[in-house]
């Protein structure tokens, strides 16, 4: 009878545990996505609703801000622009940082460390100390207010980091696999894009959310360049419901900024287990 | 197939020397065995062999090709690695297809010879699989299917059954050599596994620091040692090796007399292997340090001053730790070595 007892507890404590752990979690869960839904309240009540002092705890649903959106700004051309100057900017990464990431961390020439250290720095520099040079040098090019422009800059930014990362993970790869494929008859390309490449996956698409949340959250040098709607993204467009003379359009601010983040929502769910295999693996060996 | 031939080769790392003035001839369809502890350049022989790494000096052939400079890829070598190396994202039966693919089989072709390769590792079953969903044991497999699916020229294999359990290695050794005669490809085999090495070679190289110690067949290596490093090697439990000093035809150490031919003198290393040593002689006394039965024999530990000598024993001995004991040795399988470690032949 004892033991029953035992056990019996021993069941009841595990779910007062699992109870506790739910409530822990759940709360932390909730902290995190409160902005989200404070965004999103915020979204679909009307501006009176917003600019008013005492606070409203049930707002009235409206579709002011969507309508606002649609009618009077381009929402779409922006979404459009961020789409193409992002994706661009992470494909031209991808293509230019996983060569470089394999030979950082698999060929033996001198001044490789400094070289990989070097690359890295770029990042450390504050983006405002380049930006008048920028600016001239796109001008120079007659770039300025493309959406292309806004690639290579994004581009640009990002590529320090994403080799960094994909270094990070090649390295982990065992160098038996490599070996194998060379006496296997591979060439260096065809071991880097049928064996490299694959091996790390997980890496090379952290490292390209990663470029693009930052990519998409680019500020200043969009707004250097870009000075129309040509080539205008989500993040410029934010800034512009603030001025005016409509005064600050909260609920249209909200709107786009959660616009603006759905894509990337929904782009970490689908590739979720990649991202935490991969923000793992980079640091631990497997 | 394809002899290989090895010769003055030399493999520097800066100052630190891997490989010195190493001469091998492999012969065509040889199964040879490079066995030493870990660090002794076996590894670094083979990667060379296989072209991952470039001799400082010396030459290779393999075949009548000198194969220096020319890259793994090209040279007709197959290798099987310790951790497998199975690509991970292919399926076991894109593991085994990848080199047939590298080298421009027709697509024809390919399938009947994975399907072979397949069948006699007996993975057939298993190769739609990816590499994770196999065991160590099918892992190891499907790596000598892939290795085997080209008929190569050459076998290399770096320790490839270190990571599978005792029970496994022991069927796998039988299954290496099953496929090696049938194929009748020369193979080279590393490792530092004295009993792999025994049951597989045709020959053993042994090496220490980056130098051969002797070559020779299983039967050579073991009742013919040429130095002190390979008699205390080779054998489990390994030769006893005793320092003493000999002279007019007298062996002695401390607590041990035994005859000796009579050129063997001055510093002198005796040595003789646990079952040469008998219970009950009077060569040498002792106390009991350790008893370790093992089903088929049994192992005695005895101690004698400073020494312990490893005996084989009937396997069922028994005796009681520290009781007193005497050991005899047999005094024609005595070996000597001089103070530079050689081994003193017979002396006319």
């Amino acid at each position: 009878m004892p033991a029953i007892q035992k056990g019996a507890r021993k069941r009841k404590s595990r779910g007062e545990s699992m109870v506790l752990r739910y409530a822990i979690l759940g709360s932390w869960a909730a902290c995190c996505l409160l902005p989200i839904l404070w965004f999103l309240t915020i979204a679909f009540r009307p501006r009176t609703e917003i600019i008013t002092t005492q606070p409203i705890y049930w707002p009235t649903f409206s579709l002011d801000a969507w309508h606002l959106l649609m009618s009077d700004w381009p929402i779409a051309q922006y979404m459009r622009n961020s789409f193409f100057a992002v994706s661009g900017s992470v494909i031209i990464d991808l293509m230019l940082a996983i060569p470089a990431a394999y030979a950082l961390s698999r060929y033996e020439f001198k001044g490789r460390d400094d070289i990989g250290f070097y690359i890295l720095s770029t990042r450390m520099m504050a983006p405002a100390i380049v930006a008048v040079p920028i600016f001239f040098l796109f001008k120079t090019m007659g770039l300025l207010d493309s959406v292309w422009a806004l690639m290579l800059i994004y581009a640009a930014i990002n590529l320090s980091l994403v080799t960094w990362i994909i270094r990070s993970y090649m390295l982990d790869i065992p160098k038996e696999l490599e070996d194998a494929a060379r006496t296997d008859g591979a060439g260096d390309l065809r071991i880097l894009w049928e064996i490299i490449v694959p091996a790390c996956l997980p890496g090379i698409i952290t490292a390209a959310v990663i470029a693009t949340i930052f990519a998409i959250n680019e500020f200043l040098f969009t707004l250097l360049i870009a000075s129309t709607e040509k080539a205008y993204t989500m993040s410029v467009a934010l800034a512009n419901f603030t001025g005016g003379s409509d005064g600050v359009i909260y609920n249209a601010i909200a709107l786009v900024s959660f616009l603006a983040f759905v894509p990337i929502l929904i782009l970490v769910i689908l590739i979720q287990k990649h991202l935490s295999r991969g923000l793992t693996m980079g640091a631990v060996k497997g | 197939m394809a002899s290989i031939k090895l010769s003055n080769i030399v493999k520097s790392y800066g100052a630190f020397t891997g490989v010195r003035e190493m001469t091998l001839d492999i012969k065509d369809e040889e199964f040879l065995v490079l066995l030493g502890p870990s660090g002794c350049g076996k590894t670094t022989t083979m990667r060379m062999i296989a072209g991952l790494e470039q001799p400082t000096e010396g030459e290779i052939i393999i075949g009548d090709e000198m194969v220096n400079g020319v890259d793994a890829r090209d040279r007709d070598v197959a290798m099987v690695f310790q951790g497998y190396a199975l690509y991970p994202n292919m399926s076991i039966y894109e593991n085994i297809r990848f080199p047939l693919r590298m080298r421009g089989v027709p697509k024809a072709e390919q399938d009947v010879l994975i399907r072979r390769a397949a069948d006699m590792v007996e993975l057939g079953d298993y190769l739609d699989r990816k590499p994770a969903a196999l065991s160590g044991g099918q892992r190891q497999r499907a790596a000598l299917a892939r290795a085997v699916v080209r008929q190569p020229q050459v076998f290399l294999m770096d320790e490839p059954l270190s990571n599978l359990d005792a029970k496994l290695r022991a069927s796998m050794r039988v299954q290496i050599k099953h496929l090696q005669r049938q194929l009748k490809v020369t193979t080279v085999y590393v490792t530092h596994d004295q009993i792999e090495a025994m049951t597989l070679a045709d020959r053993i190289v042994i090496m220490n620091q980056g130098a051969i110690q002797q070559i020779g067949t299983p039967d050579q290596i073991y009742s013919d040692p040429a130095n002190v490093f390979v008699a205390g090697f080779i054998g489990s439990p390994p030769m006893n090796l005793i320092a003493g000093t000999a002279r007019n035809g007298s062996f002695d150490a401390p607590g041990l007399k035994v005859a000796c031919p009579p050129g063997v003198a001055g510093q002198v290393t005796l040595g003789i292997r646990p079952e040469d040593c008998r219970v009950g002689g009077d060569t040498l006394q002792g106390t009991v340090y350790g008893v370790e039965p093992t089903g088929d024999v049994t192992y005695l530990t005895v101690a004698t001053g400073a020494r312990q000598i490893e005996v084989k024993a009937a396997r069922d001995f028994r005796a009681d730790i520290d009781a007193a004991i005497g050991i005899g040795f047999d005094p024609a399988q005595l070996y000597f070595f001089d103070d530079q470690g050689q081994r003193i032949r017979r002396v006319a």
